[in-house]
């Protein structure tokens, strides 16, 4: 086994740069894996710890599945059964707090973003489980406005025992008196502020009605349990669990996604990192046919060649995945802290440290490590049937891979044409698989367009270099190997493919959406939450807040909208991410139609606006958003059940409809009569209103003001201001990419970078000729840089291709989830990306086209 | 070869006994095997020499033989000397056994040019053979010019080698000429003696 | 029993009517301590010969057996392990190793067979003495001139003790001086140190240091002579010799 060692070592010792730019290619593809996958678990690790609430301390948590509140006789129900030996009721919800609501100071970071309210009976409650008070006491039942905090609530914020603690609810802010203090919170979760039940009751005007029964059983043994479970969700109903629901579901989801989509990107990475390894070790191996022929000749196996080769690759490939681990942590950390200020606004998050499981190690080497190899083992195999005759007589080159060669372009060739045939069905399913040949018959069919291709840019190439034939070399250098060109020119063609597919993609859904953004947030004024995707967490206004500006003089008209969690009763025929046990979960949403419909905008896909409209008015009708329609297979004129605390009703579908807002979550639209009389929700959580031609703009906005300083948990914005925020942070969002697309174009810019010095290297005796024939530097160089943009000019219409394909197919697919986007052709994106790939080309050109011109003489004549 | 001159040389290093030159003579041609000479030709060189008057007689001994006579060179024999210092050396003609040989094989019966060739080319490899033994033998520090001269015969045979190769590859081209015949006599008076005049 | 015994040896490339002969129908015999020089006009079939001898290609018709052991018969696994320890191997050009100093080229062979690296190296450097390289023994090829390189290849030929030394056209590379040492260290392997060495030559001076020299023309023999005074009595006739070894 020493020998291949050996030789591998000084083989890599005596080639440095072409072993460091290999080695590079794999260190690409693990940074993105790597970094992208720890990047993600972390935050999805802090956001789960963030918004889930603890509930670790007892047997049983009873909860609607909606998470709306229920009767007390459930509490009854629940003490009743057998086997349970204690049970408390709670009316509690999670509180969003505005920014800044404590400190006052936008300077500063909050400390507390998210608060629990917790309404209980002090008796029972100290009955289940311990509630240790520091400071102070515990609450008793005859409290009003008192409150049990945490240390590690009151000490960020500086308050002490006696203190007021103030609230933002509908009914106005609320002061409670800190009366105890308990230890600091140890479990990652809210803050818990304590009160007693009517005390919470009030504030949150639910009389009569618990979110939560929380339950210890009297006896031991699962098996017993679990039949006690089954029995109270026997006696309980289906709209009842026995697991407290997840919020935020739709986060997680999101970013379930998002890994998805970093994985593929990283896939992406090592393929291209594949084609590099595979380039160079296949020059390495005609580079060296014949040291191995004379290796054969004095007697090694077969086995000892094949194993050098390995050898080699295995260094690399350690070497590598071990750099880009390292760089992959590096690049987390700085992602996240560039990420968390702007996920903060959103959602109210703090992320720690990256996390690195064993597993995504373990994956991270395994992919480093076998793409290397397996990229290598081709060539490597092919060297081990190198005959001894080599060293003695070179045999012609590559006819092995000339006859693969035709083979490989025939199945290109049907490959491209069921692509196209999958293009004009327009079928999502076969779009997908069609993207895929597409690109995998292009990869095939390259060696056999090099020619026709380099002949058509050279060409063009001869214009600019003309009366040199620096045109005609360059061509020459191309077509004389074109399965090396062809593997450079796949690699450029997947990174120009994923850019113009993202840019194509952004292009279509930003001309989509902000269409729609400016029709449904273009009111003149909005109240806006502080968190809009997590819903119910937010603390809304009772209808006083709309009725006052109502009454603004110059206030035209005002459409609010209210919330409830709701569950539908369906199966989804395209299930996404984690589900209750039956039914799916959905946002409902109740708005006036008359209002809404002159103030904000629902974009119809089926059915028409003025009679869905209409019907919301008129008995148990709603209007499902596209992306609800489509994963449940609803159309107007089905009957969706939903379970309400007043029972499972049915309600009619009207009309498939998209606002700006949800358009990622399942939503229904539904009168806010019905919220009020199926899902006791009154509370206004989202409020527009327009101005009426002619008013006075700054007494209104005075007026308005004025109204809003009641309500802090709302923040005022002007319509076209709060338009111009989420553009920008929609903007924000896809900078992103740009990022991706280096991650993506260095690996491109890398396999051109070592095609063309590996070229330069096999033709060092052919320049020295040239020069010693007359040939300029100046002239040299550009018969490099000339082949260099012919290789680009090669990857970009590949890459421009097989990219137009996959951004239709990535619009296709987003227009199915329920997102209302339409194709627009992206032509700043194409000229962009031929650019960019042209720009590459002439760069990557730069170092090898100077130690080209730079070879001495008579040196490059004696070169073997 | 012009054994005067050579005798010449020796003596214009120092005057010599007749003996003596003798063995000069031959350690100089580079030893009996390549020239084992008479002592008579030297005597009779010696004589002739001093009768041109480029040697001498030294002393007065005149009993003894000319082997034991000492000779010195003369201003005259010096001048000669010089003058053929000067001069290039003409190798002599082109007598050539094998050519004779090979030109007579083309056309006689039985005999086969091929074979003829082939065994020239037998006897040359061990004459290089046995020059190359002899060469390896002798020290480059103490002989080197045994070395050098064993080198121009060994290159001779050499190019002896090459000019059969070369031969051998146009035998067919040479055969399907005529050999070289004597110039033809028109019918007539007898030439005059001397200059052949062309053949038509 | 002869070292190399081929008998009836032919070589064909390519098929129909764009068929080459190399090689028709050649035999060959050589004992312990020959020094054989193959000669012959160039396409004559001579390294033709030399590769099938050394087991580096395959006949298309016809025998080699080395020691007795038919090559023939051998996968390449074995061809390979007889190439390791029972030939050795000279050519032209890129002898040696680049990246490999000369104790290391030198003791390839060896570390193939998976000796030891500190042990090969040391018999390496002894062999590198015997050729006259001693102190050259940590030098890159680069920095060895033509015949310094040639002879490390000589070191590493004998350095697994092999029998059988095949050269091809080792001094083809080089100056006079330089081949006319290097042939004079192949007459002494074969010589003092009794193996058979079977030489590829076109350059008489070089030839002319072997026992033996056979003659190739088309692919066939069409001499041999022997160059030793005290074989010569066992000569027969160039004509019956030629003939006799052309079937």
């Amino acid at each position: 086994m020493r020998i291949e060692w050996t030789l591998a070592l000084r083989y890599l010792r005596g080639r440095r740069l072409r072993a460091l730019l290999t080695t590079l290619a794999v260190v690409f593809g693990v940074i993105v894996i790597f970094g992208m996958n720890i990047l993600v678990p972390t935050m999805m690790a802090a956001f789960q710890s963030t918004m889930l609430a603890a509930s670790d301390r007892v047997d049983l948590s009873v909860s609607q599945k909606s998470g709306e509140s229920f009767p007390a006789s459930v509490l009854e129900t629940v003490r009743k059964t057998d086997g349970i030996r204690v049970a408390q009721g709670i009316l509690g919800r999670p509180f969003n707090l505005p920014t800044d609501w404590f400190d006052r100071d936008p300077g500063t970071p909050d400390r507390v973003g998210t608060l629990s309210l917790l309404g209980l009976d002090p008796e029972d409650a100290r009955a289940m489980r311990s509630y240790a008070v520091r400071d102070g006491r515990f609450l008793s039942r005859d409290d009003g406005a008192a409150a049990v905090v945490s240390a590690s609530f009151t000490e960020p914020l500086g308050l002490k025992l006696g203190d007021d603690l103030a609230l933002p609810t509908a009914a106005g802010v609320v002061r409670l008196k800190i009366v105890g203090i308990r230890s600091p919170r140890a479990v990652p979760g809210n803050e818990e502020v304590l009160v007693t039940l009517p005390e919470a009751r009030t504030i949150l005007s639910s009389p009569e009605r618990l979110t939560s029964v929380e339950a210890n059983f009297a006896v031991d043994g699962e098996e017993k349990r679990q039949e006690i479970r089954g029995r109270l969700m026997g006696l309980l109903g289906a709209s009842y669990t026995l697991e407290a629901p997840s919020a935020g579901e739709n986060m997680a989801q999101v970013l379930q996604m998002s890994r998805i989509a970093f994985t593929a990107f990283g896939a992406l990475a090592m393929f291209m990192g594949a084609f590099i390894i595979f380039n160079t070790f296949r020059t390495v191996v005609t580079e060296r046919r014949r040291d191995i022929g004379m290796l054969r000749a004095l007697g090694a196996d077969r086995r000892t060649v094949v194993g050098t080769l390995l050898a080699e690759g295995f260094l690399q490939g350690a070497a590598g995945t071990a750099l880009g681990m390292v760089l992959g942590y590096l690049l987390a950390y700085a992602g996240i802290a560039a990420v968390s200020p702007m996920l903060g606004q959103l959602v109210r998050l703090s992320v720690g440290a990256p996390q690195v499981t064993p597993d995504i190690v373990a994956v991270s080497v395994v992919l480093g490590m076998g793409v290397t190899l397996a990229a290598g083992l081709f060539p490597a195999l092919s060297a081990g049937r190198v005959t001894p005759m080599e060293v003695l007589r070179p045999s012609p080159r590559d006819a092995y891979y000339r006859r693969a060669l035709g083979a490989g372009a025939v199945a290109g060739l049907v490959m491209v044409a069921l692509s196209l045939l999958a293009l004009a069905s327009g079928n999502l399913r076969l779009l997908s698989l069609g993207t895929i040949l597409f690109m995998v018959g292009l990869i095939l069919l390259a060696p056999a367009l090099v020619r026709p291709l380099a002949v058509a840019f050279g060409w063009l190439l001869a214009l600019v270099f003309a009366r040199e034939g620096t045109g005609t070399l360059a061509q020459g250098n191309m077509t004389r190997q074109p399965s090396r060109s062809a593997i450079t020119a796949s690699t450029t063609m997947i990174a120009l493919a994923i850019i113009v597919a993202l840019g194509g993609m952004v292009t279509s859904v930003m001309g989509s959406f902000t269409d729609l953004m400016r029709r449904s947030l273009g009111s003149d004024y909005i109240f806006v939450p502080p968190a809009i995707t997590v819903w119910q967490s937010n603390v809304g206004a009772s209808g006083s807040l709309a009725d006052r500006l109502r009454r603004i003089d110059g206030v035209d008209r005002v459409s609010t909208m209210r919330y409830a969690m709701g569950v539908a009763d369906l199966k989804p025929t395209m299930s996404k991410g984690p589900q209750p046990e039956s039914g799916m979960a959905i946002s409902i949403l109740g708005i006036d139609p008359a209002d809404f419909a002159l103030v904000s905008y629902l974009s119809f896909s089926e059915g028409s606006e003025k009679d869905a409209y209409a019907a919301l008015g008129k008995g148990r009708t709603l209007i499902a958003n596209p992306i609800l329609a489509s994963s449940a297979g609803l159309k107007v004129g089905d009957s969706v059940p939903l379970l309400t605390p007043e029972g499972r009703l049915e309600y009619r579908v009207v009309g498939v409809a998209a606002d700006i807002l949800n358009a990622k979550i399942a939503t229904v639209f539904l009168s806010q009569a019905n919220l009020a009389a199926d899902f006791h929700k009154n509370e206004d959580i989202f409020i527009q209103l327009n101005l009426a031609k002619g008013a006075d703009p700054k007494a209104a906005a005075a007026a308005i003001k004025e109204a809003a300083r009641e309500y802090p948990q709302f923040t005022m914005i002007e319509g076209r201001a709060y338009f111009e925020e989420l553009l920008s942070l929609f903007q924000k969002a896809f900078s992103v990419l740009y990022v991706l697309y280096a991650f993506l174009a260095l690996p491109a810019l890398m396999s051109m970078l070592n095609t063309l010095s590996i070229g330069v290297l096999e033709r060092t005796r052919e320049i020295g000729m040239l020069r010693a024939v007359g040939s300029t530097q100046r002239q040299v160089r550009r018969t490099i840089l000339a082949e260099a943009l012919l290789l680009a000019a090669f990857g970009v219409v590949l890459g421009l291709l097989s990219g137009l394909y996959l951004a239709y197919l990535l619009v296709r697919a987003m227009a199915a989830m329920g997102f209302p986007i339409g194709f627009l052709f992206p032509w700043g994106g194409i000229l962009a990306a031929a650019a960019i790939g042209l720009a590459f080309g002439a760069l990557a050109a730069v170092v090898p086209s100077r130690r080209a011109a730079g070879l001495q003489i008579v040196e490059a004549l004696r070169y073997e | 070869m012009s054994v005067r001159l050579a005798i010449l040389g020796l003596l214009s290093q120092q005057p010599q006994h007749g003996y003596m030159l003798r063995a000069a003579f031959e350690a100089l041609v580079g030893g009996e095997d390549i020239w084992d000479v008479k002592p008579a030709q030297i005597y009779a060189t010696l004589t002739r020499l001093e009768e041109g008057g480029f040697v001498r007689q030294e002393g007065t001994d005149r009993d003894g033989g000319p082997d034991k006579r000492v000779y010195s060179i003369t201003p005259e024999g010096q001048k000669e000397l010089s003058s053929w210092f000067a001069s290039g050396v003409e190798e002599e003609g082109q007598r050539d056994e094998f050519f004779v040989k090979l030109m007579l094989s083309l056309n006689a019966a039985g005999a086969d040019p091929y074979r003829v060739i082939q065994a020239q080319r037998a006897t040359l490899y061990r004459k290089m053979h046995d020059l190359t033994a002899r060469r390896g033998a002798a020290d480059p520090k103490s002989a080197l010019a045994t070395i050098f001269l064993l080198d121009k015969t060994l290159m001779h045979v050499e190019a002896d080698l090459r000019w059969l190769d070369m031969v051998e590859g146009r035998l067919d081209e040479m055969r399907r000429q005529r050999t070289p015949q004597p110039p033809a006599k028109p019918r007539g008076r007898p030439r005059t003696r001397g200059v052949p005049k062309d053949p038509r | 029993m002869a070292l190399i015994q081929a008998i009836g040896l032919s070589k064909v490339y390519g098929t129909g009517d764009t068929a080459v002969t190399a090689l028709d129908h050649v035999g060959l015999k050589v004992e312990a301590g020959d020094f054989v020089a193959i000669m012959g006009p160039s396409g004559c079939g001579k390294s033709t010969l030399l590769h099938l001898v050394g087991g580096l290609d395959r006949p298309t018709e016809g025998t080699v057996a080395i020691d007795g052991q038919e090559l023939n018969a051998l996968p390449d696994a074995e061809l390979s392990r007889l190439r390791r320890r029972r030939i050795g191997f000279i050519f032209q050009f890129y002898n040696l190793i680049p990246v490999l100093d000369a104790a290391e080229n030198a003791s390839l062979p060896l570390l193939l067979d998976g000796v030891r690296a500190a042990e090969a190296r040391a018999r390496g450097i002894e062999w590198l003495g015997k050729v006259g390289l001693a102190d050259r023994e940590t030098h890159k090829p680069s920095q060895l001139s033509g015949g310094q390189q040639q002879r490390v290849a000589v070191a590493r030929a004998l350095i697994a003790g092999p029998a059988l030394i095949l050269a091809d056209e080792p001094t083809g590379n080089l100056d006079t001086r330089s081949a006319d040492e290097i042939a004079a260290l192949l007459r002494k392997v074969s010589g003092e140190w009794n193996r058979a060495v079977v030489m590829v030559t076109h350059d008489p001076r070089i030839a002319a240091y072997a026992d033996r020299i056979v003659f190739l023309k088309d692919g066939k023999v069409v001499d041999e002579t022997r160059l030793s005074a005290d074989a010569a009595g066992n000569a027969a006739s160039v004509k019956d010799r030629a003939e006799a070894l052309s079937k």
